[in-house]
């Protein structure tokens, strides 16, 4: 009975590993999410949120954020590929998951949507803190005097924040909206220092972010452009983090609900920009959009297929470079028209735009005279794309001492002079001894 | 000698002979003795630690080597290498004198054509002991040139045996100086063998053997300004001749155009102004000679107005050209280790990266007698003898006993250069006593026998006294050099610096094999293209040994690149980290001897370190006065400058330093070198993470960090 059984999970397991091979080759993208929540009625509150990730294929495992059999990776293999934290006021994660067991995540190149809101727990500070964003206290709200929606009910916490607000990027936002965005919830700042933040929504330039319900005695965590509402972060391994500051504004009600400006004669809109935007940025952040991958990377002499063991200065080199974009789950050729190619040797020597040719961007060049260790580098990071970084190292050598002209015009004085010298110092001793000779005789 | 050696009456059973064949079997055994002596008087390292190249340099020629032998001549006359100088790289074949390579790779080719398949690395270890012997022949050759055949033996077993040689060519000291003193000899020989002669045969071996010297060392700058001088001092005293112009003038010609075939060479011979003397002296004896077949045609008074009004015009003439040219920059401005060579103090104040070669320093009086011992007091003798018995030859002896002695008083690493005419002069010196003496010493015996009236002789009181007091005297300076000479050799000039030794308490040996064991970690741990930053010193082994690509190494070409190490180890963290970005640096290794007390380590280097970081525009921020306290110390405990206590090569030595305890009685982090306890104890390494650390923590390594994923 047992080595049946075996058997038949042998079997069970290959076919398991066949279609694993399989669609891991046709599919990529839509991985398993884990999401985090503080009530499960987020389901119900989130739902066309939530649908619309199963929609794109996205495998949802939704548990509360203090499940005491969380975890993130099993035997050392994590057991997702992007987290959801619709959980912003957990004191502290369930599990083995923590602060420290996220960033891991991010350092090992997966993605998380981390959401807040006015009941912001420490978990959810520190994490942002990790990444270089800063979350207001706990009961803060960006509040805004001016600009906040008609329904609001007195504390101008839900406030408007209008399309132009948003970062101009269709990778990350999708096309701007025309209807503001609703929002409600906490504030936050960036480190000016870090690069790889993005301020992907402020609020308008009359808002602030302090306690609702208590009079101001002290300058508030943020004001005006520089309270951010949505940030995003790549990091350096094309991870993806984005941070937002409202639960509700990913909520159906907020997605539905029309929106008027509360000042006098303010337009009135049907509908939020909400859904447009939150289900782009679910998109890009959990790398739908926006994925580049390098493909073959070739050099070689002009005229020959294989790269030699090393240049020789002044060499035509041909270097093309296939870069390939993950659309609607599949790579397909990138069709970017402003990929630069850089020969640097400590400093650039040569840095030009490369062609495009079918799936392949290329361009032909003589190398320059210097002789050294020459990297050929295409650095190339936009706003929005993942960042794709080749390099390839290889000598350029100077001239070998049978590639030196033989004969140099200019030299030809001196080839006759030599030839010449020869000559004459044979006719001269010719004669000298000659010469002598018949002195002698003479004399004699 | 020659007298007395046949004098002695050979043991009865060996075969008889005639006085002549007596002699050369004597001759034949001293000097096969003196030759067999200084071979094996240079294997002390190999005995007591193994078959290993030493120090720094040797590393890369013993690479060089491997791959000429493995490659063959051409590709390795056009090796460009990348793993060196990341990443400018080096033309190899361009800027070594490829000599030394060539003669290992013709023994290691010729071994294995008789099937004696014998490691290169041997071949190497070997080469300059072979070569030692090799020299101890040709110095007999040429003593007995100089004077006779005795001062040759006594001159050859003393040169056997001179410390001030040894220390460049012991056992797995593969340097160019190995082969390159042979060389020397050998074109000094053929020299006053041709200026004796006169002959173009000899004069052609000559330039033959300055081609094998130019090829084979740098110092060859030596022999072309000394052949043109002696010329210059025989037409001075009135010995210039048809020998000399012959030979000088074939010699000259051919040497330098065979000299122009060393690519390292190139067209240095008629344009660098170290080179001018010998073209000078080259006109110079086309004019005498001309002079001289001209005042053979006139008379004395036409004669005298033509000479003077000849060389105004010339003089002035020549003086103008030279002004011209090195005005346009076609004669090479006087380089820097010229300079340093006639003042002493020159490179200390305007080169840091010579200054900062120990082997450049002025020598210490007492290192002349470390290293030649009595030579230092038969130099003179000999010298007198020289001069007692003037020939063309014996001025040759004394202006290369005048010109190196000067030489060697300004350079340490000349010492090479003087110890083989110390034994020269030397061995004529002691011989001449001897012959006089012994000479004697035996008429006085003779005498008793016969009768006892003579042994009084009233113009010459104790005649016989005085001879065995001198004899005496003389055998004991030669017993005590043998003993001084190989107690340097064991002590001081056998160690191979890869291996380090120290002597326990209880007398035993420890042995330090850090610098192996880092570089096998290297070469093991670390990825293929990986580059490694150090400071210059151990830039050859790390190539040879580990082989990574390095940034800096002991071929000192290249000034600014150096310096940018050098400002990347002085700095803070932030600020090298920058320069180990823009270098590509994947590890950093630096040499610590506080935990053990080993004093050559890179804190003990690092005021050159910041000088030549200093030197160039770039570096222009680190001033070397930021490193020192108050009151001008250089000091690593509290004391010292926080700039010192936090630039990079502080923290990379003295990382978890703080927490060691090193000696009985003394607290954490107490440097034996410097012994003081450390300033600086609680830090973290921000850009750096330690990699590895020898089992001394000589050597320690750290890879540099990447940039921070989430960007802060």
């Amino acid at each position: 009975m047992a080595s049946k059984y075996t058997c038949l999970l042998t079997k069970e397991l290959a076919v398991l590993l066949l279609l694993a091979l399989c669609s891991a080759n046709v599919v990529h993208g839509a991985g398993k999410v884990l999401v985090l929540v503080d009530n499960i009625n987020v389901q119900d509150t989130h739902s066309i949120f939530l649908n619309s990730l199963k929609e794109k294929g996205f495998e949802l495992t939704i548990k509360p954020a203090d499940d005491a059999s969380l975890s993130l990776s099993k035997y050392g293999e994590f057991l997702y590929d992007h987290l959801l934290l619709l959980s912003p006021s957990v004191e502290e994660f369930g599990g083995s998951i923590s602060v420290g067991a996220i960033t891991e995540f991010i350092d090992a190149g997966h993605n998380i949507l981390v959401v807040g809101s006015s009941d912001i727990g420490d978990p959810i500070r520190e994490l942002a803190g990790e990444c270089g964003v800063e979350f207001d206290e706990e009961k803060t709200a960006v509040i805004d005097h001016i600009s906040y929606d008609a329904s609001d009910e007195g504390e101008h916490t839900k406030i408007l924040s209008a399309p132009s607000n948003l970062l101009k990027s269709p990778l990350i936002v999708g096309e701007t909206p025309a209807e503001p965005l609703l929002f409600k919830g906490v504030g936050m700042t960036v480190d000016p220092d870090n690069p790889l933040l993005l301020e992907v929504l402020t609020a308008s330039s009359s808002s602030y972010s302090y306690h609702a319900d208590v009079p101001i005695s002290e300058y508030p965590h943020a004001v005006g452009k520089s309270t951010l509402l949505i940030t995003a972060m790549q990091a350096r391994n094309n991870a993806r983090v984005v941070f937002a500051g409202s639960l509700d504004f990913f909520s159906d009600e907020y997605y539905q609900s029309s929106v008027q400006f509360a000042t006098s004669g303010g337009a009135k809109f049907p509908k939020s920009g909400n859904q447009q935007v939150a289900t782009a940025l679910a998109n890009w952040v959990f790398k739908e959009r926006g994925v580049l991958r390098v493909g073959q990377v070739k050099h070689h002499l002009v005229g020959e297929t294989s790269p030699p063991a090393a240049y020789t200065i002044g060499d035509d080199v041909m270097y093309s470079i296939e870069i390939q974009e993950l659309v609607n789950g599949k790579w397909v050729a990138f069709k970017g028209d402003d990929v630069q190619m850089e020969f640097v040797r400590i400093d650039p020597f040569v840095r030009t735009t490369l062609k495009r040719k079918d799936n392949k961007f290329y361009v032909q060049f003589k190398l320059p005279d210097v002789y050294g260790v020459f990297t050929f580098k295409v650095d190339y990071e936009r706003v929005g794309y993942s960042f794709l970084h080749s390099r390839s190292q290889m000598s350029v050598r100077p001239l070998q001492h049978t590639q030196y002209e033989r004969f140099i015009i200019s030299a030809y004085p001196y080839y006759t002079s030599a030839f010449s010298m020869m000559v004459g110092l044979f006719f001269f001793s010719f004669v000298f001894l000659y010469h002598r000779n018949e002195s002698k005789t003479k004399e004699d | 000698m020659k007298g007395q050696e046949s004098g002695f009456a050979l043991p009865s059973f060996l075969p008889k002979l005639s006085y002549e064949k007596q002699d050369t079997l004597l001759k034949l055994c001293i000097l096969s003795t003196a030759a067999i002596l200084s071979f094996a008087t240079r294997l002390f390292s190999v005995l007591r630690y193994e078959s290993v190249i030493h120090e720094f340099d040797p590393y890369f020629n013993f690479r060089t080597t491997k791959f000429l032998t493995q490659e063959g001549f051409y590709n390795f006359h056009n090796w460009f290498d990348d793993r060196a100088w990341y990443p400018l790289g080096r033309i190899i074949g361009g800027t070594i004198y490829p000599g030394l390579m060539v003669t290992s790779a013709v023994f290691y080719h010729v071994m294995h054509f008789f099937h004696i398949t014998i490691d290169i690395r041997n071949v190497c270890v070997f080469l300059a002991p072979l070569f030692s012997s090799f020299t101890t022949i040709v110095t007999y050759h040429m003593t007995k040139e100089l004077k006779d055949e005795g001062a040759g033996l006594v001159a050859a077993a003393m040169i056997a045996v001179v410390p001030g040689y040894i220390s460049r060519s012991v056992a797995g000291s593969y340097d160019n100086e190995g082969i390159a003193i042979f060389c020397m000899l050998l074109t000094y020989t053929l020299w006053i063998k041709s200026v004796k002669t006169g002959s173009l045969f000899w004069s052609t071996l000559c330039a033959l053997a300055y081609f094998y010297m130019v090829s084979s060392w740098g110092g060859y700058v030596f022999l072309i300004n000394l052949i043109p001088l002696h010329v210059l001092a025989l037409m001075a005293t009135g010995r210039f001749s048809h020998r000399v112009y012959v030979a000088f003038c074939t010699v000259y010609c051919l040497g330098t155009i065979l000299s122009m075939q060393i690519s390292f060479v190139g067209f240095q011979p008629v344009q660098s102004s170290e080179h001018m003397a010998a073209f000078g002296v080259f006109g110079l004896c086309q004019i005498h000679a001309f002079i001289d077949y001209v005042r053979a045609k006139l008379t004395p008074a036409q004669f005298a107005v033509l000479f003077k009004s000849a060389v105004l015009l010339l003089g002035g003439g020549a003086l103008l050209t030279f002004g011209i040219l090195t005005a346009a920059g076609k004669i090479s401005p006087w380089t820097g280790r010229f300079y340093s060579l006639l003042d002493p103090s020159y490179a200390k104040n305007n080169i840091p990266i010579i200054a900062s070669v120990s082997e450049h320093q002025p020598t210490t009086w007492s290192s002349f007698y470390f290293d030649l011992q009595i030579l230092v007091f038969m130099f003179p003798v000999g010298m007198y003898y020289c001069f007692s018995g003037l020939t063309d030859a014996n001025i040759f002896i004394i202006m290369y006993g005048v010109t190196s002695i000067y030489f060697a008083g300004v350079m340490v690493r000349l010492m090479l250069v003087l110890a083989p005419v110390m034994c020269i002069l030397a061995g004529i010196g002691v011989s001449s006593l001897l012959n006089k003496y012994m000479k004697n010493l035996d008429v006085a015996r003779r005498e008793k026998k016969t009768s006892k009236k003579t042994t009084t002789d009233s113009s010459y009181p104790m005649k016989n006294e005085t001879a065995t007091g001198i004899v005496f005297l003389v055998t004991m300076f030669l017993l005590s050099y043998t003993f001084h000479c190989t107690w340097v050799t064991s002590e001081a000039y056998s160690s191979p610096s890869i291996v380090l030794s120290a002597r326990q308490q209880d007398g035993s040996r420890v042995i330090f094999d850090d610098f192996r064991e880092a570089y096998y970690w290297l070469s093991q741990n670390t990825p293929e293209d990986a580059k490694i930053m150090s400071w210059w010193d151990y830039g050859y082994q790390i190539t040879a040994m580990a082989n990574r690509t390095i940034l800096v190494d002991n071929n000192t070409w290249n000034n600014t690149h150096i310096s940018r190490v050098g400002q990347a180890m002085s700095s803070p963290e932030e600020k090298a980290y920058e320069i180990m970005r823009e270098l590509d640096v994947d590890y950093v290794l630096v040499i610590f001897g506080g935990l053990t007390g080993y004093a050559s380590d890179d804190i003990n280097k690092f005021l050159w370190m910041v000088r030549i970081g200093g030197s160039t525009d770039r570096g222009s921020h680190i001033k070397e006065n930021d490193y020192y306290t108050p009151t001008g110390e250089f000091r690593v405990d509290k004391e010292g400058s926080p700039v010192l206590l936090n630039c990079l090569m502080y923290k990379m030595c003295y990382y978890r330093f703080g927490s060691v305890y090193t000696e009985q009685g003394k607290p954490t982090g107490y440097d034996r070198v410097r012994n003081t306890e450390i300033g600086n104890k609680e830090f973290e390494l921000e850009v750096l993470e330690e990699a590895y650390t020898t089992e001394h923590w000589l050597v320690r390594i750290y890879k540099v960090k990447d940039l921070e994923n989430r960007g802060i």
